[in-house]
């Protein structure tokens, strides 16, 4: 097709009017040319659907496995030390309470030292809590970045603020936006899937995999651990398997009937194809989830078949499975929000680690023996990090409060620099002092990773486009890739 | 350097509030279509405005305030909450300059030219003022220190009053927006095209000069199906399929129209298509919680009737955008049901997204968010101008001035306040007609006893349900732990200490585990809890609904409003006045508003002179937004296939004197909907065949010249209602509280059954943002963030699997089979089921076999569908053993899955 020889500039630049739809569709190149052979009622409106698309810029990852830490865990207690922080444990905040960034100041506590010991670890020197010592021995693999922060000290705006780029409900999630923009690798598993805790759904539920104002197409897909991992992929009554079959026989002989009376109607082909997708779903997601396939030892080093590794580690070991299979994106999610600890932090958090710390790091061990690791873009991270001063909760003062102004994320593989610390918070782990990644930041430097150029990937919308990092350019932060 | 129309200059101090380095870092200007700068031109720029920082330094150094609009911003948003229209502590109200003068009860608020002895910078300065534990309250922050010191400044200066004259349109020629602008097709009044007769002559004029021709009219059986899910959104049942396709009449088709359109059934499918624009919700959104809003159903049902009643559209807005100023609801003695609808339908303005109930989500900002997304739905959703851009700037590529989004956010001002808010909780009317009244005191109170007693009762169960699943899960737990566990639960997760978050994952491992799935115990109290979840339900539905309306409405007042420099609430910039968008005016012609009730309450007026502009025939856009919304309806594509957008980045008309056609006559037949689709359906254009022959596939390959009827596939909701009344479970009571909807431990959203256990159709489900129903959802049904103005289609395999695999799905093949076995009974009686010889076992087949296409797909079986239909129950029933019933079970699930059935011809 001649159009897409051409730069989306020049495109732009030499036709003049309603010209949107037919850029979109000329970002997504190869739908336009299954519709020019099959002459579509549609033919000028975009198609949508998973096929690969060509990248805007060479890629350094290929895959997405976000684990998705809700609830905020607390930087200064798990990664960024803070001795003063220590020293001064028991006093009062020595500024304005106000500037701790919440909207309620009536219940801040005094000054709250770290609450596990840290050690430094590997040739990069990065610190971890004694609670991550499986996580630690993966130091020279991990890019910390210290220096995150976002708008909102609420968890339901800040989880819409770090999946979807806004603070309010209704945006595509970062999943959707990769999706829509690189399609899948794998046509018979989903592009996104969503493993979410068998005790139950994150805080926002379904709303952290939304696909918001895009096509549903690019919405993330829950797999369920047990059962049918997907909703409707098993047949959920009883019948003769003959007669499954024979149903589908005859369903595909009268589509086949009512189709070849009606030439050139692209649609009823996609949607005969749609039907064998479905058919070869159900093999491929069942083969995809069936773990028994891996041996003892992978278990082991997930930390499967043992209490309270077991849920969180086959969870890791699905990821592995779904982008060695081609899946694009993959989020990992814990019940409720098992981070926010507003009480009894010491406690909370250890238990929260004990769950996860030995199949994070297993899951990168594994993605490294395999090669995996570099294509795979590993993200670990809440919505938001936490006070240095404790809070109180009745007549206790064990917890700590949001912190919109500071926290910790890291990355792993796909393209990032291991071992590298990145950015500073003051004495007290609050604000950030060097270096500062906003959410936006952070979204265009993933989407750079996977090739992907936060400005050209957008969705036309009541007359704008729309994209995952709003108006203001954000920064890709070159300084975190390899 | 003094910058433009957005009130702020383009070379500041600081490279990051240059505006003009804003507009080309943020990839704004040069506007698309132009060549964007290079890296070496914009670094140029970058060292020009970073060498020539100190010059305008000073610049940036204000002078001192020259008019109280230059402080009154400030204090309505740091301190009108206490000092304003909702309280004025201290007899001290911020709002005008003469309050200001006149200070408190503590006296004067300022001396002039001597801030340090002005109590007011004293409050602010020392912290009494916000108080500390108001903030959160009053959802208000502190004043910046920038903010402080301008206010420093202009009691320095003496304190001014200024003369500033707010910013509206005169009978100057306006300035920014020009004759050449205005001359965008859309922004000129539509005009009757001369020597038209009828829809099909424009559009066969576009097929002649390409050589294309109409395609032969569709088939009876065809038009029938076409008609009855177009208009009513369900297929027709066998005896009015019967009845049209044996029609004598030569109107016979018309007839049928006619007869569709008088159908109730016609307001539930094209009301939705309005709820959808006006973004209709059962919930709030925002919040997790995503509370329910108990009464928005009155205005769901308002719209219905509309669409039934064929209200005239310029009413149908008028009462939707101003019916609180249209009638003075609170002086009238005895309210008639079409004042009473006035008020509900003002519910229009209040349907996106509003978090300002929340706790901690009700900063202006969150306001201005409710604001933004009502002026959305009339700007893009009415008047075809995306206006969203304006917020922040000028717009890029229309003429609608920065000013111009702020003009027609004062029209709203009066009712939308977000210096005089109420939260959604606050934000609702107590009004109903005696009827109503006397319903409630009759029935109420008694059911009321019964409804909190259930509501006992099941707070018991569920405490009971926790206890069990934990007895047979874990019989050794001390009797101790489950009474804690049960306290834990009572406190929200993030406050729960570490042994109280172990008790309640102990109980979700309990709540996966086999031993619970499995125990009878379980399963009984499950099974009594869900009859008392439906007694309570069944209560509620008996109750007479409360006179709560979920209302906007005018206080009486409104703020000044500024132009807010970058869309930022704290960057307040000029005055303006309310007005409308200049580009859709002649630009010399002021916005007129009076007082609607001089004697009466007070109210400002703004919105019912906004109505009555926007519902003028002379209006450029309003009628043709309509006809083109409803032309995109009927043909899956609007003759402008932007329907939100017909500004200059707007498709253009593919037919633009044909819009105009429409939409003249559209007015002069008084504004009516039913009207419209009349024209449209009975024109030969709507009647083709949908068939696409070589010819025009060749020469129209898109359809653009309409010489086909395009295949469509049946949406969310006609498909769910078609399976339902085919499978004679559709239970076709109207209105009134929305039907709930449960959540499977997998997720799974469906609707409840009524207590008949039949379903209603699917408008009448409840539409919480957080809960949409699986099926629903699967088909496409929008998400409202904050609405939808036009829905995509996608076909995707979840669709396949929830249509094959599906427990519901399935169910309701199960009832379609038993309905047909019914109607043949009726039909031939009892005895030739019974006859066994193989002919007439073939016979009996072919009669349902037809039955079954007649009933979901209007027509008879080709012969080579019904000899494959006999063969597969032939071979069904052999591997159900034998089984008919269960063999016509599978047989109908396949014609509920096939492409005849989900497509439209």
């Amino acid at each position: 097709m001649q159009v897409a020889s051409q730069s989306r500039r020049d495109f732009f630049g030499s036709t003049s009017q309603g010209l949107l739809g037919i850029g979109l569709a000329q970002l997504l190149g190869s739908d336009l040319k299954t519709s020019e052979v099959l002459a579509n009622d549609q033919i000028d409106q975009p198609t949508f659907n998973l096929q690969p698309k060509t990248t805007h810029h060479p890629p350094k990852a290929l895959n997405v496995i976000q684990l998705f830490m809700n609830g905020g865990p607390s930087q200064m207690d798990l990664f960024d030390p803070k001795p003063i922080l220590n020293r001064m444990d028991g006093k009062p905040y020595p500024g304005n309470v106000e500037e701790i960034g919440n909207q309620s100041t009536t219940d801040i506590g005094v000054m709250m030292g770290g609450q596990y010991p840290m050690q430094q670890h590997g040739q990069s020197g990065q610190w971890f809590a004694d609670v991550l010592p499986h996580t630690a021995t993966m130091s020279d693999d991990i890019c910390m970045i210290h220096s995150m922060w976002t708008d909102h000290p609420n968890h339901d705006n800040a989880l819409y603020k770090i999946h979807s780029g806004r603070l309010f409900m209704g945006y595509p999630t970062l999943g959707s936006w990769v999706v829509y923009g690189l399609g899948s690798e794998n046509q018979n598993l989903p592009a996104y899937v969503v493993l979410s805790d068998p005790l139950g759904l994150p805080k926002n539920g379904t709303r952290n995999w939304t696909a918001g104002f895009l096509p549903p197409v690019y919405q993330g897909t829950p797999f369920r651990p047990t059962g049918s991992p997907i909703l409707n992929l098993t047949q959920q009554y009883q019948q003769p398997r003959t007669v499954t079959e024979q149903s589908q026989s005859l369903l595909e002989q009268l589509d086949e009937l009512h189709r070849s009376e009606r030439p050139h109607q692209a649609e009823l082909e996609a949607r005969i194809q749609s039907y064998q997708l479905a058919s070869r779903m159900q093999l491929a997601a069942s083969e995809a989830l069936d773990i028994d396939r891996e041996s003892e030892e992978v278990h082991k080093t997930y930390g499967i078949g043992q209490s309270p590794t077991d849920s969180f580690g086959r969870r890791c070991l699905l990821a592995r499975r779904l982008v060695e299979r081609g899946v694009r994106y993959v989020q990992i999610f814990l019940e409720e929000q098992p981070w926010d600890s507003h009480v009894d932090l010491a406690s909370n958090h250890r238990a929260v680690c004990e769950r996860t710390d030995q199949p994070v790091a297993g899951l990168l061990k594994d993605l490294k023996r395999s090669g995996l690791l570099d294509s795979t873009l590993v993200i670990w991270g809440g919505e938001f990090g936490r006070t240095p001063t404790s809070q109180r909760s009745g007549k206790i003062y064990t917890g700590r409060d949001h912190n919109m102004q500071a926290f910790t994320s890291w990355m792993a593989g796909g393209g990032v620099k291991g071992g590298l610390s990145y950015g500073k918070t003051d004495d007290f782990g609050h604000q950030v002092v060097e270096n500062p990644v906003s959410v936006h930041d952070y979204h265009a430097t993933i989407l750079h990773l996977l090739g992907l150029h936060h400005q050209d990937l957008f969705f036309p919308r009541s007359g704008l486009d729309e994209r995952l990092t709003g108006v203001s350019p954000p920064r890709v932060v070159h300084e975190l890739i390899a | 350097m003094r910058g433009g129309e957005s009130g702020e200059p383009l070379v500041t101090s600081t490279l990051e509030d240059s505006r003009l380095w804003q507009v080309i870092t943020h990839d704004e200007m040069p506007p698309d279509g132009e060549p964007r700068l290079s890296e070496q031109e914009i670094d140029l720029l970058k060292k020009w405005i970073i060498a020539n920082q100190s010059m305008f330094t000073s610049g940036d150094n204000k002078a001192a305030p020259a008019s109280i609009h230059e402080v009154l911003p400030i204090l309505l948003l740091r301190c009108v909450s206490c000092h304003g229209a909702q309280r004025t502590d201290g007899d001290f109200d911020v709002r005008s300059y003469q309050s200001i003068i006149e200070g408190g009860q503590s006296g004067p608020a300022l001396v002039q030219h001597s801030p340090d002895e002005s109590l007011l910078i004293r409050r602010i300065e020392t912290e009494q003022c916000p108080p500390t534990d108001l903030l959160l309250k009053f959802f208000v922050k502190r004043p910046t220190e920038t903010e402080t010191n301008r206010i420093r400044d202009w009691i320095t200066a003496g304190a001014p009053q200024g003369n500033v004259v707010e910013d509206i349109a005169t009978e100057q020629p306006d300035a920014l927006v020009t004759r050449a602008d205005r001359e965008h097709w859309a922004f000129q009044p539509p005009k009757r095209p001369a020597d038209a007769e009828s829809l099909d002559t424009f559009i066969q004029l576009s097929q002649n000069k390409t050589g294309l021709s109409f395609s032969p009219q569709a088939d009876r059986d065809t038009l029938i199906r076409r008609a009855h899910l177009d208009l009513t959104g369900l297929p027709p049942s066998v005896q009015q399929w019967k009845h049209w396709r044996e029609a004598k009449s030569e109107s016979w088709y018309e007839s049928m129209i006619d007869h569709l359109l008088a159908s109730p059934r016609y307001g539930e499918r094209w009301g939705r298509f309005w709820l959808d624009l006006a973004g209709y919700a059962d919930s709030e959104g925002g919040i997790s919680a995503d509370p329910i809003r108990p009464v928005a159903w009155k205005y769901r049902d308002y719209v219905i009737q509309a669409f039934n009643r064929d209200i005239p559209y310029d009413r149908f807005l008028m009462e939707q955008i101003a019916g609180d100023e249209l009638t003075d609801h609170a002086h009238v003695d005895q309210l008639t049901e079409t004042q009473l609808n006035q008020l509900i339908a003002t519910g229009f303005l209040r349907m996106g997204i509003d978090e300002t109930g929340s706790r901690t989500m009700n900063f202006v900002p969150e306001r201005l968010k409710v604001i933004d997304d009502a002026l959305k739905i009339v700007g893009s959703g009415l008047m075809g101008l995306t206006m969203e851009c304006a917020r922040c700037h000028s717009h890029k590529y229309d003429p609608i001035p920065q000013r111009d989004y702020y003009r027609l956010k004062a029209v709203f001002q009066g009712a939308l306040d977000e210096h005089n808010w109420k939260s959604f909780k606050q934000r609702k009317l107590n009004y109903g007609t005696t009827s109503q009244q006397e319903l409630i005191s009759q029935h109420n109170p008694s059911l009321d006893k019964e409804r909190r007693k259930l509501e006992t009762e099941i707070k018991q169960q569920k405490d009971q349900l926790v206890t069990e699943t934990l007895r047979v899960s874990f019989p050794n737990q001390a009797e101790q732990d489950r009474s804690d566990t049960l306290a834990a639960l009572r406190i929200a997760d993030n406050q729960r200490t570490l042994p109280q978050r172990r008790l309640v994952e102990k109980l979700q491992q309990a709540q996966l585990s086999d031993a619970t799935q499995t125990a009878i115990s379980v399963q009984q109290i499950q099974q009594h809890l869900e009859d008392l979840q439906n007694k309570l339900e069944g209560v509620q539905r008996r109750m007479a609904p409360p006179l709560t309306i979920r209302a906007l409405w005018d206080q009486g007042y409104a703020s000044p409003t500024y132009i807010l420099r970058r869309g930022e609430h704290h960057l307040a910039g000029r005055l303006v006045g309310p007005g409308v968008p200049s580009a859709l005016t002649d630009g010399e012609t002021p916005f007129v508003y009076a007082a609607p009730f001089p004697e009466g309450t007070q109210k400002t007026g703004r919105r019912l002179a906004f109505a009555q502009w926007l519902t003028s025939k002379q209006h450029p856009t309003t009628a043709r937004v309509l006809v083109n919304r409803i032309w995109h309806h009927h043909f899956g594509r609007g003759l402008v296939k932007t329907l939100e957008n017909f500004g200059r980045m707007g498709a253009t008309p593919s037919h633009p004197e044909l819009l105009d056609w429409l939409a003249v006559e559209f007015m002069e037949n008084g504004w009516s909907i039913k009207e419209l689709h009349r024209t449209i359906m009975n024109s030969k254009t709507y009647k083709q065949s949908s068939r696409v022959s070589e010819k025009t596939v060749r020469g129209d390959p898109d359809n653009r010249y309409y010489t086909r009827m395009p295949l469509r596939r049946l949406d969310a909701e006609s498909l769910r209602d078609s399976l339902l009344l085919i499978s004679g479970r559709l239970d076709l009571s109207m209105g009134g509280i929305p039907d709930p909807v449960r959540v499977s431990s997998e997720g799974d959203v469906s609707i409840k059954p009524t207590p008949s256990g039949q379903w209603r159709r699917s408008i009448y489900a409840q539409y919480r943002r957080t809960e949409i129903p699986s099926m629903l959802d699967t088909f496409d049904y929008p998400q409202m963030g904050p609405n939808c103005f036009e829905r995509s289609v996608s076909t995707v395999s979840p669709q396949a699997l929830l249509l094959l695999n599906n427990q519901q799905v399935r169910e309701l093949a199960q009832s379609f089979a038993r309905e047909l076995e019914q109607l043949i009974t009726d039909q031939h009686g009892i005895n030739q089921q019974n006859n066994e010889s193989k002919l007439d076992q073939q016979n009996h087949w072919r009669h349902i076999i037809d039955l079954a296409y007649q009933t979901s797909l209007s027509r008879w079986p080709t012969e080579q569908e019904a000899n494959l239909g006999i063969q597969t129950l032939q071979m069904f029933t052999n591997q159900w053993n034998g089984d008919a019933s269960k063999a016509l079970e599978s047989y109908c699930h396949v014609l509920m899955n096939s492409a005849s059935f989900l497509y439209i011809d």
